[in-house]
């Protein structure tokens, strides 16, 4: 295996009018890594989570995925041919199909080799179908959302909403996951059992991640490593340890 | 959005574990099949009339069907490509005799090319903009067909386009008289209806419905929603094509009238009210709102008027049309309680 | 030649006029609903209709169904304004769209149906020539003139200083807050709505006289003319909407004298389709409002 990182980003730079929400902030994510992102509000996290991933456009800097540049892509074409997921703060999930129906279309752009082959409904067409059918019921059992895999998603729960985009995102066999703040607004027993499927997917399956968080507390139990953002740039890098002991840090979230 | 839901149809259900009686759905097909080819021979030709126009007016609002129901835009611009599909029909007919099939798929092919590249920037704007730029389609090909005299032959239109004939080798067939239009047409909606029953059952139908419930998560797990809206809109523009060049043959005129904003608003009746995301809503909606009024000879300003409160009734209380009643139809029909 | 273009360029601007009158209307509705009123056309066509009956039944003078007109608008968009547009206070933009559309309908297709389908002849109006700083032009066009100038000033003061201008410009900012602070946004919208289609009414009563003639469709076309307006305008924004009515009056009368007067009538959707293209908030914006 390379020991090149997983996603490198260099000196990216995303402002809005006068105000710089990303300031030249580098930084890499190994392989096999859990990488954490804090920083106060408004210190330029989600920007920077969505110029990575292609839902922004960065006006400076360079993102390169496994080798490959991928600066100014697509959110989608950063998805497909990238497999690099994101998840979004805002728990979202496709409310008025089934929770199977969710992900199979999660994993349908990595199983058809083009947009043309998707509109076929040809044997090889029917088979690709079935065997993401299979995937996704074996995700949903991993996921305990068996019993209500014919339910619309919308009608699911907060928690179970969240875990159906982490079923979706494991569907194409990801290399790397950008979470924007996996626990926000879910209860404790639902936090325990996403922290668990992420150490899962990391050690198991071997996916990178990084991401956005603001309960120390799981960004202590997961995180090998933490970056923290202030007014849109890097303050510090280190293992949790050693950045809930930074003073700068500390000044930055008590001042901020 | 609002004006859409989930039905039945969505692609692929998985054959519930709810308790299964009898499946109607064989006898209820045979059914509908002696009725529709038995009709010329049960109800008047007048009657026979207004079911040609349906299913004439079918083909663009299936094609809006995919745009609306399925895909999530919202679109004006079908009496344009109905309007596109009925000159090229026309015309071909006129100056060079082809034949209907020929004439059929040309203004298919015609309308779908001429939607790209109206397409590509239309469909960067967002959902109001995006609707008064489809609008404006309408408005400038009528313009167009005013004034592109040397071809169009301006307000005078087109006339006595010929009925519609086969060709095959030295043989050949001409399509005259009711019955045997209704027949063709027939034929033609049936094909049409089978179509956009494979393109919503098939991968991409799962994409667009993604598309319509939330575009962004849709391009997070990797679909290219650009690309399949410009598709779906091409298509939608292929269906109503196709439909102008039967209109066309049927009333053998062609006129700029055909580019206006009531056949837009009649297709945006027919999805809406059978029921947009549903096939059998719009084949319902299209027999409903065209083929009833047409058959009891409505005055065309009352029966503006009455699709004006259609569609205020269907904004404001009745936001599914007839979908939900069809669905809870056709899971009697397949046997799930 | 330069007195015909300077004679095309001020025709252009009283035919900007009557669209800025009407285009003012709606884009102040788009501000507070977040919807195009795709039937505001048809208000102009009510007030045209209003003042044509009060003139060929009731036998009144020019300036009375001036007033008849407007009143009888008044009348309809207040019923509409409590029936349908107050429902689409926080409905998605599509729903706008169909309700909006459905109005349109019903207004159009039921003056049709009671009045006919076909032309008539409007008989008021001021149409002797004055002569301007060496122009020609006919008094009905000045009176436009000059009631446009003075309904932009008059919305310019109100928007900025009564209280109704206010609360207007704060539902167009952010309706939850109104809600908060106790702006009882229905009512906003029911008075803005009444406001924007009295407008219609009454550009359309003062441009009948210069029309000559007045039909069932009319109101159709102006919509068609106003929402590239609107649009062009930066939607929601009065100024905006003035240049951009102005500068469509102009295109549209030297494409009428240089390329063809059948071309006129696409002017609009061009520009429209061609400022979306270029920038996408309007000529007048910079950021996006919809």
């Amino acid at each position: 295996m390379s020991t090149l990182p997983i996603l490198e980003i260099s000196n990216l730079t995303k402002s809005y009018g006068a105000v710089k929400a990303v300031n030249d902030v580098s930084m890499h994510i190994d392989r096999g890594e859990i990488c954490g992102l804090i920083g106060p509000n408004g210190s330029g996290k989600s920007t920077f989570f969505d110029c990575s991933t292609g839902l922004g456009r960065p006006d400076s800097g360079k993102v390169t995925l496994d080798g490959q540049d991928i600066t100014g892509w697509s959110l989608n074409r950063i998805a497909r041919e990238g497999r690099m997921l994101r998840s979004f703060q805002k728990t979202v999930v496709f409310k008025a199909l089934d929770v199977e129906e969710n992900l199979i279309i999660a994993g349908q752009m990595f199983t058809f080799p083009s947009l043309f082959s998707t509109f076929s409904l040809g044997r090889m067409s029917r088979q690709r179908v079935t065997a993401l059918r299979e995937r996704a019921r074996e995700l949903i059992r991993m996921a305990g959302l068996w019993d209500v895999r014919h339910m619309p998603a919308g009608n699911l729960s907060g928690g179970q909403q969240k875990l159906i985009q982490f079923a979706s995102m494991l569907m194409p066999e990801p290399k790397i996951i950008l979470l924007d703040e996996p626990m926000a607004g879910i209860n404790p027993k639902i936090i325990e059992r996403v922290v668990e499927t992420i150490k899962y997917a990391n050690k198991s399956l071997g996916v990178s991640f990084l991401v956005i968080e603001h309960n120390i507390d799981v960004v202590t139990s997961i995180c090998e490593r933490v970056v923290v953002l202030d007014q849109g740039r890097k303050l510090a890098e280190g293992t949790p340890q050693t950045i809930v002991q930074n003073q700068q840090v500390r000044e930055a979230y008590l001042g901020g | 959005m609002s004006l859409t839901q989930t039905s039945r149809e969505t692609p692929l259900a998985e054959p519930s574990l709810e308790v299964r009686r009898r499946d109607l759905r064989l006898p209820l097909g045979i059914l509908v099949a002696i009725v529709a080819l038995s009709a010329p021979f049960l109800i008047g030709s007048y009657a026979l009339h207004a079911i040609i126009i349906a299913l004439i007016f079918l083909l663009p609002a299936h094609g809006l069907n995919l745009l609306v129901g399925y895909t999530g835009l919202l679109s004006l611009a079908q009496a344009a490509f109905f309007g596109i599909g009925a000159y090229t029909a026309g015309l071909l007919a006129v100056h060079y005799g082809t034949p209907f099939y020929v004439n059929l798929v040309a203004a298919g092919l015609m309308a779908g090319l001429i939607a790209l590249p109206l397409g590509i920037p239309a469909l960067r704007l967002r959902a109001t903009s995006f609707v008064m730029c489809t609008l404006g389609f309408v408005i400038i090909g009528q313009a167009i067909a005013k004034n592109w005299i040397s071809v169009t032959r301006g307000d005078m239109g087109l006339s006595s386009i010929p009925k519609p004939f086969f060709a095959l080798g030295p043989a050949s067939f001409t399509v005259s008289g009711t019955t045997g239009f209704y027949y063709l047409t027939l034929a033609v909606a049936v094909l049409a209806t089978l179509a956009v029953w494979a393109i919503v059952r098939s991968p991409a139908g799962r994409n667009m419905i993604a598309i319509r419930e939330n575009e962004t998560l849709a391009e997070s797990v990797g679909v290219p929603t650009w690309r399949y809206k410009l598709i779906v809109f091409m298509l939608s523009a292929v269906f109503a094509g196709v439909g102008g060049s039967i209109y066309a043959h049927y009333l053998t005129v062609v006129s700029p009238l055909t580019f206006q904003m009531y056949y837009s608003t009649t297709m945006l009746i027919i999805v809406l009210g059978g029921g947009a995301g549903t096939i059998s809503g719009v084949v319902f909606g299209s027999l409903l709102f065209v083929g009833l009024s047409e058959a009891l000879r409505v005055a065309p300003e009352l029966r503006m008027i009455a699709y004006g409160f259609c569609l205020l009734i269907l904004v404001f209380w009745f936001k599914k049309g007839f979908a939900p009643l069809l669905n809870r139809f056709w899971s009697f029909v397949g046997g799930v309680k | 030649m330069f007195s015909t273009l300077a004679e095309q360029i001020i025709n252009g601007i009283v035919t900007g006029s009557v669209y800025a009158i009407v285009a003012v209307g709606m884009t102040m509705i788009f501000g507070v609903l977040r919807a195009i009123n795709f039937a505001h056309g048809e208000y102009y066509m009510l007030g045209t209709f209003g003042a044509w009956f009060a003139i060929d039944y009731l036998e009144l003078s020019y300036e009375a169904s001036i007033v008849v007109g407007i009143l009888a608008t008044i009348v309809i968009a207040y019923v509409v304004g409590r029936l349908v547009m107050q429902r689409m206070v926080g409905a998605p933009a599509e729903a706008g769209v169909l309700a909006t559309l459905g109005i349109a309908l019903i207004l159009q297709n039921t003056v049709i149906l009671v009045f006919g389908g076909g032309y008539k002849f409007f008989s008021g109006g001021y149409i002797e020539p004055v002569s301007v700083l060496g122009f020609t032009l006919a008094q009905q066009r000045m009176l436009i003139l000059v009631v446009c100038l003075l309904v932009f000033i008059g919305l310019e003061l109100m928007v900025t200083y009564s209280r109704m201008g206010k609360s207007m410009r704060a539902v167009s900012q952010n309706i939850e807050c109104c809600e908060v602070v106790g702006i009882d946004v229905p009512q906003v919208v029911l008075r803005t709505f009444i406001l924007g289609a009295a407008l219609a009414a009454l550009s359309g009563v003062l441009t009948a006289p210069v029309n000559v003639n007045v039909y069932g469709g009319m109101g159709e076309l102006i919509t068609f003319k106003t929402l590239p307006i609107i649009i062009m305008g930066g939607l929601g924004n009065v100024r905006g909407t003035f240049f951009a009515a102005m500068l469509l009056g102009i295109a549209e009368s030297l494409v009428a004298t240089y390329i063809g007067l059948q071309f006129r009538d696409t002017v609009g959707f061009v520009t429209l389709i061609l400022t979306l293209m270029w920038r996408p908030y309007g000529l007048f914006s910079t950021e996006a409002r919809f």
